[in-house]
């Protein structure tokens, strides 16, 4: 009974206990994450979308409460594009970025939220920024996050050139997620992709019975 | 009543029967009455100058400014009440300050001139509260177009500029900015020029005494230039102390 | 209320004063818990041309101070009139900034190191606590370091051999300190001309024979 008992606690929150990263590339950037939301144990979602649009061109990778870091992205969405109507143009990852860190460290007390938020603009090109549970905003070359990014930060550090093609980073997205999918409990179903660049956006899907599957022992 | 507006320019809240707002149009008077302001947009940089002129003879050079440096890469010069013009300076100190804490980074040339305008232009509604005397010209350097202009009237107007010149000497100055391509003019020349037109826009046996306040905007950020003293440029005094 | 843990931190931070100026140096690394999450992410950071401040603890906390700072020298910047917060007054500051903080039980979680021109050192922790010393040292730098530095330390030192003490004792903090990294960071403050802060760069003369010793 107490396994089953946070599925009907309302006082347990839904969890993204998850894996996401991102990678920039000269050009632009790929995002990366599993598909799972649970409560507890229960996996209350399977299919879940991990990677959410604030602008055109900017997406974020959300990890932490599924609550909280959906109307953390619903600000920033509103923010940035308010923003976009005084510039008259596009505004630049780091402005998305700083908005988050914004949120995240005025409120750091009350929230649960590691935000991945990534990527492209005109002045600078891919950029992936690490808002990180306190509030601190870092910009990276890649960013890995959620419970099952523990599992996999030897892998990436190992596989990770600077050098990468669009393709590459894909490949090298889907094998660290699947990695951190195999052993992270809180991980798993299906790995979805959005690749940004200059012509824009594109979304993948690996499905859950496609993913790769390593060593399992 | 019967003088200028028929009772009609006593508040900005009442139009005249021909559709204007008298106050306002005295406003840009007090601009037109005063030292001659200049900005210009170079390749490199915007050049910004004002005729500073000195209200007494006893008054040590350089203490009046009508250039404020806003932000790293923003500086206004004032035509007109040079204290109406530090009061829109200070808003627009903050607003710069405020864009950089909330986006982190710094506010482009455009938001901050269509903010100091919407603040401008409070002033034109309501009968508790007078138009700002004064028109604010924005030089600045963005970090995606560069070099900018723009000019805030007392109206709460606000357009971009190539070059403006606003205050007494606008006419003989506007008519000497006409003659020249400024986007192709480096800072150093454009410097020398601007200078040159202010000082021949004057009347030297009627005009008080003034110093050339000028500023330049580039890629480096603000840089206020103190090399030429109203002796040099040709007037009759020379700059005092600096305390 | 605000910070109730850090989470993620930044540990020691070293100074000493020699007589042509101040050394600060510092690792290259913000953890997340015990792992080594960020590992070239600056600490030492340079708002002012007088001035570096190098910071441990919440690295959230440490661009709040540093956004705080930059704010600061921008005001000075438009008012334009070459009057700058020397070193001690912005020590001063930072002290009133985190015991105004701490008395609202809303503390930014961090020590904080200041070096400036004139030969200034001088440190804040998370309480408001202020003071200057001729070395310095905030985190395990405290019990590791400090005690390597006032051994150290000669009041005729040039800011070289500053360089090399600060460097051995980062050294020592990286082979006895679970949250140090051996990338750096040294920011050289002379008494007078141009402050230096230098990219992260790798320790060298690593010593690990000693390893050869155990049987």
């Amino acid at each position: 009974m107490d396994a089953l008992a946070p599925h009907h606690d309302p006082t347990v929150p839904v969890q993204l206990g998850t894996t996401i990263m991102a990678v920039s590339y000269a050009g632009g950037v790929v995002m990366a994450a599993d598909s799972r939301t649970s409560t507890g144990v229960y996996v209350a979602n399977r299919v879940s979308n991990k990677i959410t649009r604030v602008a055109p061109h900017i997406y974020c990778c959300r990890s932490g409460s599924a609550a909280d870091t959906q109307a953390i992205s619903d600000y920033v969405r509103r923010y940035v594009h308010e923003l976009s109507l005084e510039l008259n143009r596009e505004v630049n990852v780091s402005v998305a970025a700083s908005l988050f860190r914004e949120l995240c460290y005025r409120n750091k007390d009350r929230l649960t939220a590691g935000i991945i938020c990534a990527g492209w603009d005109a002045q600078h090109g891919g950029q992936v920024y690490t808002i990180t549970l306190g509030g601190s905003k870092l910009q990276q070359p890649f960013s890995i996050g959620g419970s099952g990014s523990a599992y996999i930060y030897g892998f990436c550090d190992a596989a990770y050139r600077p050098d990468m093609t669009r393709a590459e980073c894909i490949d090298f997205c889907v094998k660290a997620v699947s990695l951190a999918m195999s052993r992270d409990g809180s991980s798993g179903g299906v790995i979805r992709l959005v690749c940004v660049d200059r012509d824009g956006v594109e979304r993948q899907l690996v499905a859950g019975d496609a993913v790769p599957r390593a060593w399992q022992g | 009543m019967a003088g200028v507006g028929s009772g009609y320019d006593l508040s900005t809240t009442t139009f005249s029967p021909e559709g204007r707002v008298f106050q306002l149009e005295y406003a840009n008077k007090a601009v037109e009455l005063s030292g001659t302001v200049v900005g210009v947009v170079c390749r490199d940089a915007v050049v910004l100058a004002v005729e500073n002129v000195l209200p007494h003879r006893f008054v040590v050079s350089g203490t009046l400014r009508r250039v404020h440096t806003v932000d790293r890469h923003v500086a206004i010069a004032v035509g007109g009440m040079g204290p109406d013009g530090r009061h829109l300076v200070a808003r627009a100190r903050s607003e710069a300050e405020n864009y950089r804490a909330v986006y982190g980074e710094a506010i482009p040339a455009r938001v901050l001139a269509d903010r100091v305008a919407g603040y401008a232009h409070l002033y034109s509604l309501y009968w508790h509260v007078r138009p700002f005397g004064c028109t604010a010209v924005i030089g600045a350097w963005d970090a995606v177009v560069g070099a900018v202009l723009y000019a805030v009237e007392p109206d709460g107007s606000v357009y971009k500029y190539r070059a403006y010149a606003h205050g007494k000497g606008r006419t003989a100055v506007r008519t000497e900015l006409d003659k020249v391509r400024w986007a192709e003019r480096e800072r150093a020349e454009a410097m020398r020029e601007v200078a040159g037109v202010v000082e021949r826009s004057r009347d030297v046996v009627k005009d008080k005494p003034y110093e050339l306040e000028m500023v330049v905007v580039g890629e480096r950020g603000v840089e206020r230039i103190d090399r030429f003293t109203a002796a040099e440029s040709g007037g009759e005094r020379s700059g005092g102390g600096d305390d | 209320m605000h910070t109730t843990e850090p989470i993620v931190t930044g540990a020691s931070v070293l100074g000493i004063q020699c007589v042509d100026g101040v050394v600060l140096g510092c690792d290259t690394l913000a953890s997340y818990g015990s792992l080594a999450r960020f590992q070239r992410v600056r600490r030492i950071v340079q708002p002012g041309a007088d001035w570096v401040l190098g910071g441990g603890g919440e690295y959230s906390d440490l661009q709040e101070v540093a956004r705080l700072l930059e704010t600061m020298v921008t005001r000075e910047y438009c008012q334009e009139d070459g009057v700058v917060r020397a070193p001690r007054a912005v020590h001063r500051y930072l002290a009133r900034v985190m015991y105004q903080r701490r008395s609202r039980l809303d503390p930014l979680f961090n020590s904080l190191v200041l070096a400036g021109r004139g030969r200034f050192l001088g440190v804040v922790d998370m309480y408001g606590t202020a003071f200057e010393s001729h070395v310095v040292a905030t985190g395990f730098g405290s019990l590791l370091a400090l005690p390597l530095l006032r051994k150290a330390w000669r009041p005729d030192m040039r800011m070289e051999e500053g360089a090399a003490c600060v460097e051995h004792c980062l050294r020592v903090l990286f082979y006895r300190d679970c949250r140090a990294l051996s990338s750096v960071q040294l920011a050289r403050v002379p008494a007078e001309g141009a402050i230096e802060v230098s990219e992260p760069y790798e320790l060298g003369e690593l010593q690990w024979h000693v390893a050869q010793t155990v049987a």
